[in-house]
C-alpha cells in the first residue's frame, strides 16, 4: 500500500472526526444530535462490516453482534446493577467470544453457505432475546430505560453523561477510536491479507497467508466493534429492543455499504453518511421508503457494480 | 391419545413439509443453475398466495384453476426477472445476493402498497372433514398434500428423464461442459429461475385457504427453505426432500412436548452440529 494513500486515509478519517467536532458547536437541537449520533453509530458498523466484506465474506449477522453487545449492556445495568465501564467490557468481550466459537465454526465454509448460516443465526438471536430469560432481557417488550451512563473523572474533571450533548461527545469519542483502528487495519499489511483471501483462498494460502486466521481475526475484531456500537446505542437510545437487531435493520445496513462501494472503505463511509441521512428525511414514507431502496439497490448491482466509490475512482482514473 | 395426537402431529408435519419442499426445491433449483442465492423466492411464495386471493375474490375463478393461472403467472413474472436482472449476475454470488434483496424489497413494498398490510381471507374450495384412526384431517390439507405431493413427482420426472430436465442438470454440473455439448445455458437459465419461482407460487396459492395471504406472508416459509437447503446440502434436490421432510416434522412433532421457541433454537444447533461434521450439508458433495 503506497504511502500516499495511507497518509490521505489518516487525513480523511480526521477531517471526518473535525466536522463531528462542529456538529455540537453548530446546533444544540435534541433531535439533529440524535441524528448525528445516529449516523456514527452507524458508520462505525458500516466499517466494521466492511472489515469482514473485505475478506470475502457478508456476514448478515453483524447486527446482531450490535444486539448483544446492547443486550448484555442493558441486561448488566439494569438487572444486576453494574456500572457502566465493566458493563460494557463484559458485553463486548461476550459477543467476541460468540463471534469466535461461531466464526471457527462457520468460516470454513463455502460463501453461500456462509451468507445462509448468518442469515438463519441472525433470527436465532432474535429468537433468544425475544423467548428466553424473559426475566433478564425483558422478553416481548425488551428493555426500557436503561439509565445514562455512569460518570468519568479522568484527570480531576468529572464529566456526566446527563444531556445528549454529552452522549454525543461520548458517541464521537468511541467512534473516533475504534474508527481509526479500522482504518489503520485497512490500510496495514492485515487490510493487504483480507483482499489476498477475497481474491482467492488458494493463492493467499500458497504464499503464506493463513485464510481462515485471517478471516477469524476479521470477524471477531468486527464483531466486537459491532458490540461497542451496540453499548452505545443501549446508555443512549435507553430502549433495547430485539426488532432493532432484525433482518430489516441488517439490510438495510448492507445497502448502505453496497450502494457506497465494496471495494473501498471511502465508497462506504460516503454511502452511509448519505444514505442515512437521506432514511431520516424519508421517515414516514414507509412502503415507498423500502420501495425506493429496492429499486436503487437493483440499479446499483446492475449499472454501478462498484458502487458510488467505485464510479468516483473510474471517473477520477479516466481523468 | 397421546399416539393419536403423535398421529395428528405425524400427519400435519407431512403436510407442512411438503410447502416447505416445494420452496426449498424451487431455491436449490435456482442455486445449481445460477449460483444465485435468491433471497426474493419467499416473494414468489406472497405472489401465489395474492394470485389466489384476487382471482377467487374477484373473477371467482374455480380453485384449481387459480392454482394453475398462479404457476403461469409467476413462470412469466420469474423468466423476466431472470432476463432483466439475474441472468448478468450470474455465477456472481455477492452480487446476485444482494439484487435478490432490493427485488425483495420492491416486491414486498409494491404488494403492501396494492393490497394493503391487512391479512386477507381466501376461501377453499373443500370444506369438512376427513377422519381416520382417531385424527381428524382438514379436507383441504388432504389436498395440499395431494397437490404438492404430486407436484414434486412431476418435478423429479421432469428433471430426470425430459430433454430439458437433463439438460438442466448438465448445466447444474459443469454449466461450461453443457455448453460445449450444445446446452443453451442462457435460454435454459431463464426457464429454471421461472420454474423455480413458480413451484414456490402454487405452495402459496395452495396455502392461501389454509393461511391468510399478507404481504410479508413469504418472509418465514423462506427462512425455513434456507435451513433446509443448508441441512441437505446446497444444490442437492433430494437433500431439499429430505431436509423438508425433517424439519416440517420436528416442527409439528416436537412443540408437542417442547416449549416453541426451544425447539426452533434446537433446530438452529442441530444444523450447526451438522456443519462441524459435515461442511457441505447431509447431502451435497461441493
Amino acid at each position: 500500500m503506497p504511502e500516499s494513500r495511507s497518509f490521505a486515509a489518516t487525513a480523511g478519517f480526521a477531517l471526518i472526526c473535525v466536522v463531528g467536532l462542529l456538529v455540537p458547536v453548530l446546533t444544540d437541537d435534541q433531535y439533529q444530535l440524535d441524528v448525528a449520533m445516529r449516523v456514527l453509530q452507524l458508520l462505525l458498523l458500516a466499517m466494521s462490516l466492511h472489515l469482514v466484506l473485505s475478506t470475502g465474506r457478508l456476514n448478515l449477522a453483524h447486527i446482531s453482534f450490535m444486539g448483544i453487545g446492547a443486550y448484555v449492556a442493558a441486561a448488566l445495568t439494569m438487572r444486576f446493577g453494574v456500572p457502566t465501564l465493566p458493563a460494557a467490557l463484559v458485553a463486548v468481550a461476550v459477543a467476541a467470544v460468540v463471534a469466535l466459537v461461531l466464526g471457527l465454526i462457520i468460516l470454513r465454509l463455502a460463501g453461500a453457505y456462509f451468507f445462509l448460516v448468518t442469515f438463519a443465526f441472525l433470527n436465532v438471536v432474535v429468537l433468544f432475546f425475544h423467548s428466553f430469560f424473559e426475566d433478564i432481557f425483558g422478553g416481548a417488550s425488551g428493555l426500557i430505560g436503561v439509565p445514562n451512563p455512569d460518570p468519568i473523572t479522568l484527570f480531576g474533571n468529572t464529566f456526566t453523561f446527563e444531556s445528549r450533548r454529552s452522549l454525543y461527545e461520548l458517541t464521537l469519542m468511541v467512534f473516533a477510536v475504534a474508527g481509526a483502528l479500522l482504518m489503520r487495519l485497512r490500510y496495514s499489511q492485515f487490510g493487504l491479507m483480507c483482499d489476498a483471501v477475497r481474491q482467492s483462498e488458494r493463492v493467499a494460502a500458497a504464499v503464506g497467508v493463513n485464510p481462515l486466521r485471517i478471516k477469524t481475526v476479521a470477524f471477531v475484531t468486527a464483531s466486537s466493534i459491532a458490540a461497542v456500537v451496540g453499548t452505545l446505542f443501549a446508555y443512549s437510545q435507553k430502549v433495547v429492543h430485539y426488532a432493532d437487531f432484525n433482518i430489516d435493520a441488517m439490510l438495510r445496513l448492507v445497502v448502505f455499504v453496497v450502494v457506497g462501494g465494496v471495494g473501498t472503505i471511502w465508497g462506504v463511509i460516503a454511502g452511509t453518511v448519505v444514505l442515512s441521512l437521506a432514511t431520516e428525511l424519508l421517515r414516514g414514507l414507509h412502503a415507498y421508503e423500502a420501495l425506493a431502496y429496492g429499486i436503487i439497490i437493483v440499479a446499483v448491482m446492475l449499472f454501478l457494480p462498484d458502487g458510488i466509490g467505485g464510479l468516483a475512482r473510474r471517473l477520477w482514473e479516466a481523468r | 391419545m397421546t399416539v393419536q395426537l403423535l398421529l395428528q402431529g405425524l400427519v400435519n408435519g407431512v403436510g407442512l413439509s411438503m410447502v416447505y419442499i416445494l420452496v426449498a426445491l424451487g431455491l436449490t433449483l435456482i442455486f445449481s443453475i445460477l449460483r444465485i442465492i435468491n433471497f426474493a423466492h419467499g416473494e414468489f411464495y406472497m405472489m401465489g398466495g395474492f394470485i389466489s386471493y384476487y382471482c377467487t375474490q374477484y373473477l371467482q375463478t374455480n380453485y384449481v384453476l387459480t392454482i394453475i393461472i398462479a404457476f403461469g403467472v409467476v413462470l412469466v413474472a420469474g423468466i423476466l426477472v431472470e432476463r432483466l436482472i439475474f441472468s448478468r449476475l450470474r455465477a456472481n454470488l455477492l452480487a446476485g445476493f444482494i439484487a435478490s434483496l432490493g427485488l425483495l424489497w420492491i416486491m414486498q413494498s409494491s404488494a403492501i402498497l396494492i393490497f394493503g398490510v391487512v391479512d386477507k381471507e381466501v376461501h377453499g374450495a373443500f370444506d369438512g372433514v376427513v377422519r381416520a384412526f382417531g385424527v381428524v384431517i382438514a379436507k383441504e390439507r388432504l389436498f395440499v398434500i395431494a397437490c404438492c405431493a404430486g407436484l414434486i413427482a412431476c418435478f423429479y420426472l421432469f428433471l430426470r428423464t425430459s430433454r430439458h430436465g437433463i439438460a438442466l442438470r448438465a448445466i447444474a454440473q459443469d454449466s461450461d461442459a453443457a455448453a460445449l455439448q450444445g446446452v443453451d445455458v442462457n435460454r435454459l437459465s431463464a426457464w429454471a429461475f421461472g420454474i423455480g419461482c413458480a413451484i414456490a407460487a402454487v405452495a402459496g396459492a395452495l396455502l392461501a385457504p389454509v393461511y391468510f395471504v399478507s404481504p410479508s406472508m413469504g418472509t418465514l416459509p423462506v427462512i425455513k427453505a434456507f435451513i433446509i437447503i443448508i441441512l441437505g446440502g446446497m444444490g442437492s434436490l433430494l437433500g431439499a426432500v429430505y431436509g423438508g421432510f425433517l424439519i416440517g416434522l420436528l416442527e409439528s412433532i416436537a412443540p408437542l412436548y417442547f416449549p416453541a421457541a426451544s425447539v426452533e433454537m434446537l433446530g438452529f444447533l442441530v444444523v450447526m452440529a451438522v456443519l462441524v461434521v459435515r461442511p457441505q450439508g447431509l447431502f451435497g458433495n461441493a
